[in-house]
């Protein structure tokens, strides 16, 4: 009976440890990796985030961009980084992808999704559907029928295979049992160069990137993959709305290496709500056109999850390309 | 006989022919639909041929026992230099890296005096860190006590 | 015209102001000191400016980006020709020659040459950007991979015409350039080849390391334990302009390399490095001492440094007219238009016509800087050249490992550096060129994708390149090029061995001719 006050002591000691490291934290400051290069749709989220944050916080926080791999070398070595709240990670939804794509070829995984604790999610883009405005299909039905008179005839571009503009017409592609030539590029601005320039038919692209081309003329913008209808494009029609039971985002969130301690994460989660609602930040993402979709920890876990498992589908659906 | 353009060629035909097996892991498609072991096959199988077609036409060059290699001691140094660096650096720091390749270089293989090492080391080592780290806000990693 | 000038000297008027000339002025020296660095880029130089953007306005970040992007091909050629480290990639060519004049004592008028050359090509293509983007934009947009395909199975040709002496030789250089450059993950399906599990291979080896170490760490390599050590130079003032002579050979190589670069900078992903290769070969090719080329023939300076130069503003004409990356430096300044609320694409013109001519109008104002700004540092410059070698080159080795590793933070880019420095090391004292290597290294990935992304939507017909009108008409111009290169070797009936065979018999075989 009188061992036990004792053995509480060491935990109260970390206890009070553990708090006290989150009232000083950050002494440092804290580097939010972005696994992209600059211009890039991660360093865009994480510069305003970051300046938002550091207001609050008192305290630098920088954004590093650790680029390559399609941003597999910026996430492993977050995943690998030590536990201490100073390295952050803002990545976009191609985190569920990388490494399921290094399942699909029994690559060892650059890192595994585990390794990773979300803060918070900051920004989620439903994609775009649109086909060349010179092109006769007006609606996703036409374009289907089309599709279906003449299998692999209609292509589309991609920022590259198992991307996430990929991911994205591959719901599409299953849900409305099609087939579609898949061009790949290197990336979503060569993209969106080729159908520009006639030499594909549709592209899944961010809102941003498209709506002056739309506005122009030379887009036409069918669907988008969105829960709702988006504000910049009011008169678009949902998937869901015309039947197809599929969603998708390309989501730019928050994450810490797993085994960040929970004074920190909680510390890092009321800094990245408060940063959220700061006018400056508002003001950022409404010049990039991006809405801000604001999850904390646990609901963007659910999210996360949810998302990745229907990209890890979408994965062994499309298999390796055996040619 | 054994002149320099026919070893270079054989080493190339060989690093040729390692590349070909290496790339039999991968699917090699049709010509119609290249797979991803296509073009390193096709791209070997230039080089084999282009190597070749230098130890036919070899036998005029100049022999391999003419070939001199006066700096190679010091080109090893160097190397091994480089090597240290990149070893080195992400272990104990820029700086210290610095210092201490650039110490290697000047003392040890050089033998420069003992001051003009010391400056050396330490204004290259200070210096390229305020250019590279500071300035350009590239993040050089930072040693023991955060030299 | 009228409108033109109209907008041109509306545009005057905004670049002329005084917070837009500050940083214009701000944006060009760094762009000229991040191109001297080695292995730093403009790339590296826009991102670290990028945040600093955020706070002016789009007129002005815009501004100070393009001064970087176009003031770091004047810095490039700093370093390739003092010390052989290409300060850039695209100043790779500049290395070969350049270095060549500096070992001669004609550092200085190589340097003046390449600022001459710079400004010039730098000017004489914002002409052509402000006269011609829509127009341009449009035929580029047209390019689609089978086009690309053409493009770059010209530009493997141009590799025949790049290096004198053996062609199995120059050609297996070639070969093992474009091998290396398979490394990485194909981007067509996903498989990652060569990287024997190492992540930042991913997306291949990476130019800057290879360029740096090919170049600039082979030649340390190579004259550091030499017996005889370069002599210092004290250059003296006369000999810092350049002569009657290297002007007059100047002239037209910079007046071919600006069309050319332009041209080539236009066609979105052709990357800058190509355009002063094409430049150095075709340079070659046109010039009556071709032998000189290799040992410092000046319009292997000229010839290239504009090209690189005007392709800046190439580059910049699908980005301002269309809205269209050319490249991840447009891509980065169309990010910054788009952080400042302005929307590339192709009302951009109409809509935003101070950011198009005021910008222009920077460009012009900007190339002016850089000339005035590079010129006197020539004297400068020069005077790194009394340093003896001993202790220049562990700076240049340390210059180098910072450079490369600033490019992605990662030391597999100073590893990749060193094993290239070793292999540029012994195959030099084999004879090999290294030049090809480092275009073969560029061109192969893009070749790949291009030709494999023709197939994919022609859905496998290799006809898709005879029917299509503008790679029909690249590849037949392949065709008569190379014809016309092995015409010599026809029509003189010449004794094909010789021919294969080392440069002096051929010079030998010239006189007899005589």
């Amino acid at each position: 009976m009188r061992t036990r006050p004792l053995a509480l002591l060491p935990l109260l000691a970390l206890a009070l440890a553990t708090a006290v490291q989150a009232q000083d934290f950050p002494t440092r400051p804290i580097n939010i990796v972005a696994p992209f290069p600059p211009g890039g749709q991660a360093d865009l989220m994480a510069r305003p985030t970051a300046s938002a944050m550091e207001k609050i916080l008192k305290s630098p926080v920088v954004v590093v961009n650790k680029t390559g791999a399609a941003g597999a070398v910026g996430m492993s070595f977050v995943a690998n980084s030590k536990p201490d709240g100073y390295t952050l990670l803002m990545a976009l939804s191609s985190i569920s992808i990388i490494p399921e794509a290094d399942k699909l070829f029994d690559r060892k995984p650059a890192y595994t999704m585990d390794q990773l604790i979300p803060v918070a999610l900051v920004s989620a883009d439903p994609t775009v559907f649109v086909v060349r405005a010179d092109r006769p299909w007006k609606s996703v039905k036409e374009f289907v029928e089309e599709a279906k008179k003449r299998p692999e005839g209609l292509s589309y571009s991609s920022s590259g295979i198992y991307g996430t503009l990929h991911m994205a017409m591959e719901l599409f592609v299953n849900a409305a049992g099609i087939k579609l030539k898949h061009v790949p590029y290197s990336g979503a601005g060569p993209a969106l160069t080729a159908i520009l320039g006639g030499h594909v038919d549709a592209l899944a692209s961010a809102p941003a990137v498209v709506i002056p081309h739309i506005k122009s003329g030379k887009l036409r913008p069918l669907a988008v993959w969105g829960d709702k209808r988006i504000a910049a494009l009011p008169d678009l029609p949902t998937f869901k709305e015309l039947g197809y039971d599929i969603e998708f985002y390309i989501w730019a969130g928050l994450f810490a290496p797993k085994g960040t301690p929970e004074p920190i994460m909680k510390k890092l989660r009321d800094t990245v709500r408060a940063a959220l609602q700061d006018a400056e930040f508002k003001n950022a993402m409404a010049k990039l056109e991006t809405p801000i979709a604001y999850l904390d920890a646990p609901e963007f876990q659910k999210f996360w999850d949810k998302d990745a498992k229907m990209l890890a589908d979408a994965i062994k659906r499309v298999g390796k390309i055996e040619e | 006989m054994l002149t320099r353009d026919r070893i270079g060629g054989a080493a190339l035909v060989l690093f040729a022919l390692a590349v070909m097996w290496e790339d039999r892991a991968f699917p090699l498609g049709r010509v119609s639909k290249p797979g991803p072991g296509y073009m390193p096959m096709l791209l070997a199988g230039i080089l084999v041929v282009m190597a070749i077609l230098v130890i036919w036409t070899g036998g005029r060059s100049p022999a391999l026992r003419t070939l001199k290699w006066p700096e190679a001691k010091h080109a090893i140094a160097i190397l091994a230099g480089c090597a240290f660096a990149a070893l080195a650096m992400e272990r104990i720091g820029y700086r210290l890296t610095v210092i201490l390749l650039v110490g290697f270089l000047l003392w040890v293989v050089e033998r420069k005096g003992a001051a003009v090492t010391i400056v050396t080391a330490l204004g290259l080592a200070l210096g390229t860190f305020y250019v590279f780290g500071t300035l350009l806000q590239v993040p050089l990693p930072l040693g023991p006590g955060d030299f | 015209m009228v409108e033109t000038l109209q907008n041109l000297t509306h545009g005057f008027a905004i670049a002329l102001s005084p917070t837009v000339m500050v940083y214009a002025f701000a944006g060009c020296v760094i762009g000229t000191l991040v191109g001297m660095l080695p292995g730093v880029g403009p790339l590296a130089g826009i991102s670290l400016l990028l945040p600093a953007s955020y706070g002016l306005n789009a007129t002005t970040a815009i501004v100070m980006l393009a001064g970087i992007y176009y003031g770091a091909m004047y810095g490039g050629s700093t370093t390739s020709i003092l010390m052989r480290i290409p300060g850039e990639a695209a100043s790779v060519m500049t290395c070969i020659d350049g270095y060549a004049m500096t070992r001669k004592g004609r550092a200085g008028p190589a340097l003046a040459i390449a600022a001459i050359g710079s400004y010039i090509a730098g000017t004489a293509s914002v002409v052509g950007l402000m006269l011609l983007a829509p127009p341009l934009a449009a035929f580029a947009l047209s390019f689609g991979p089978p086009e690309y395909t053409a493009l770059l199975l010209l530009g493997l040709m141009v590799l025949a015409y790049m290096s004198g002496g053996s062609v199995p030789k120059s050609l297996s250089m070639a070969a093992l350039g474009l091998l290396l450059g398979m490394i990485g993950i194909d981007p067509m399906t996903g498989y990652s080849r060569f990287s024997y599990g190492v992540v930042e291979l991913g997306d291949g080896i990476g130019i800057v390391p290879v360029a740096v170490g090919l170049f600039g760490v082979s030649e340390i390599l190579l004259t550091a334990g030499q017996a005889e050590m370069p002599k210092v130079i004290k250059p003296k003032l006369r000999d810092l302009m350049p002569s009657r002579q290297e002007w007059n050979d100047s002239v037209w190589p910079i007046g071919r390399g600006t069309v050319l670069g332009f041209l080539i900078g236009i066609v979105p992903g052709s990357a800058h490095i190509i355009s002063s290769f094409v430049s150095y070969a075709v340079e070659r090719r046109l010039s009556k001492h071709p032998e000189q080329f290799g040992q410092g023939a000046v319009a292997g300076v000229a010839g290239p440094e504009s090209a690189n130069n005007s392709a800046t503003s190439g580059a910049l004409v699908p980005m301002l007219a269309l809205g269209v990356p050319s490249g991840p430096i447009p891509a980065v300044m169309m990010a910054a238009m788009m952080v400042h609320g302005v929307s590339p694409g192709p009302m951009l013109i109409h809509q935003q016509p101070e950011l198009f001519w005021g910008v222009i109008a920077s460009m012009y104002v900007g190339n002016v800087v850089l000339l005035v700004l590079n010129l006197p540092l020539v004297g400068v410059f020069v005077n790194l050249l009394r340093i003896p070698y001993p202790i220049m080159y562990p700076a240049i080795l340390v210059f180098s490992v910072v450079g490369v590793y600033a490019v992605n933070g990662s030391v597999v880019d100073v590893w990749i550096m060193a094993v290239m420095g070793a292999l540029g090391y012994l195959l030099r004292k084999f004879d090999f060129e290294t030049a090809p290597i480092v275009l073969g290294v560029v061109l192969a990935p893009m070749l790949e994708m291009s030709l494999r992304q023709s197939l994919a939507l022609s859905s496998g017909s290799y006809t898709v390149f005879f029917t299509r009108p503008i790679a029909a008409t690249m590849l037949g111009a392949g065709l008569v090029l190379l014809l016309f290169s092995l015409r010599p070797l026809l029509a003189k009936g010449a004794d094909w061995r010789q021919r294969f065979g080392l440069q002096e018999e051929s010079t030998l075989e010239k006189e007899e001719e005589k």
